[in-house]
C-alpha cells in the first residue's frame, strides 16, 4: 500500500492527520501518566509510552543520588540491570545537562551515543518534581523500522518529564 | 449507520491514541476490548466491520483471538488488522497464518492507520 500523497489536497489532508496523531499520543501519554494510580503503575505506564507511542522496549528509570554526582539504577524493562547498575555524572557529559532539566536527544544521523554505554542510547529525559531532576528516564534502542526520535516523541518526552513524578515516589534521594 | 471498529489493546494508553484519532478523522464507531478474550466476546456481540487488535496481550494474544475469531461464523469475513511492535517476516506470516488480513507497526502512524482502515472500510 502506498502513502504517498499525489495533490496538494492530500497532503494537506495528510498533514492534517499527522497532527490529530501527534496530538493524540500527547494526550493519551499526559492522561495515561496523570491518571496512574500508584507507583507500580506510573512506571508502567512509563514502559506503555515508550513502547507504544515513542517505539522503544527498552527503557530504565535512574534517580539521582543526594551529592547528585552518580545516578542509580531504580527500574527497568527489557534490558539487562547488571550492565547499568550506576551511572557517574563525572563520566558523562550528556548527563549533567539533563539533571539541568532538558531532555537530550540522539540525533538521527549521529554515531556518537549519549552514554558511556554498548547499547545505543536514543533519549535521556529528566523526571522534574517541584522543578528540579530527580531521575532519569533512559531510552535505549529504537524498533528496528523506527528511524529515530521524532518531533512527536519530542513532545511526548516533555510530558514524560513533567508527568512521571510518581512513578519515583518517595522522592529521597540515596 | 455508521461503520464499526472494534480495537482491542491492553494498553489504555493505545487505545485512548487509536479512539482519539478515528474519533476525529472518521466516521467510525469505536469500541474496544482489553485483551484476546475479550475481544472474541465483544466481536461476537457487537458485530464490527473491523478489527483492530495488538499481538502481544495477557490471557490470550492477538494471534490466537484471530484464530479463534475465524472459527466464529459471524468473523469468518470481518477483516482483522493486527498491531504489531515488529515488521520481520517471520513475525508478520505467524499473523497471516493465524488468519488476519493485515498488519501495522507499532509505533501507529495515523496516516497510515486511518488510511489502511478507509481500504478496507471506505470512507
Amino acid at each position: 500500500m502506498s502513502n504517498i500523497p499525489d495533490s496538494p489536497a492530500e497532503l494537506e489532508s495528510q498533514g492534517a492527520i499527522q497532527d490529530i496523531g501527534s496530538q493524540a499520543k500527547v494526550y493519551a501519554a499526559r492522561i495515561r501518566l496523570q491518571n496512574a494510580i500508584d507507583q507500580a503503575d506510573a512506571l508502567d505506564a512509563i514502559r506503555e509510552i515508550a513502547a507504544n507511542l515513542i517505539g522503544t522496549e527498552e527503557v530504565a528509570v535512574f534517580k539521582v543520588d543526594k551529592k547528585r554526582s552518580e545516578l542509580w539504577l531504580y527500574w527497568s524493562f527489557g534490558v539487562d540491570p547488571n550492565k547499568h547498575s550506576v551511572l557517574e555524572v563525572s563520566r558523562e557529559s550528556k548527563l549533567k545537562q539533563v539533571l539541568g532539566g532538558k531532555p537530550v536527544y540522539r540525533l538521527r544521523l549521529s554515531n556518537e551515543n549519549l552514554l558511556s554505554t554498548d547499547d545505543p542510547v536514543s533519549a535521556l529525559v529528566p523526571i522534574l518534581v517541584d522543578g528540579s531532576a530527580c531521575a532519569v528516564i533512559v531510552l535505549f534502542r529504537l524498533f528496528p523500522h523506527k528511524p529515530g526520535i521524532e518531533p512527536v516523541d519530542r513532545e511526548i518526552c516533555e510530558v514524560l518529564s513533567n508527568c512521571a513524578g510518581r512513578a519515583i515516589e518517595p522522592y529521597h534521594s540515596r | 449507520m455508521p461503520k464499526k471498529v472494534l480495537l482491542v489493546d491492553d494498553s489504555t494508553t493505545t487505545l485512548m491514541m487509536e479512539e482519539m484519532i478515528l474519533k476525529q478523522r472518521t466516521a467510525y464507531e469505536c469500541v474496544t476490548a482489553k485483551d484476546g478474550l475479550d475481544a472474541i466476546s465483544r466481536a461476537v456481540v457487537e458485530a464490527p466491520d473491523l478489527v483492530l487488535m495488538d499481538v502481544v496481550m495477557p490471557r490470550m494474544n492477538g494471534f490466537e483471538a484471530c484464530k479463534r475469531m475465524r472459527l466464529e461464523g459471524s468473523l469468518r469475513d470481518t477483516p482483522i488488522i493486527l498491531v504489531t511492535t515488529r515488521g520481520e517476516e517471520e513475525y508478520v506470516e505467524a499473523g497471516f497464518q493465524s488468519g488476519c488480513n493485515d498488519y501495522i507497526t507499532k509505533p501507529i502512524d495515523s496516516f497510515e492507520l486511518v488510511t489502511l482502515l478507509h481500504s478496507y472500510l471506505g470512507e
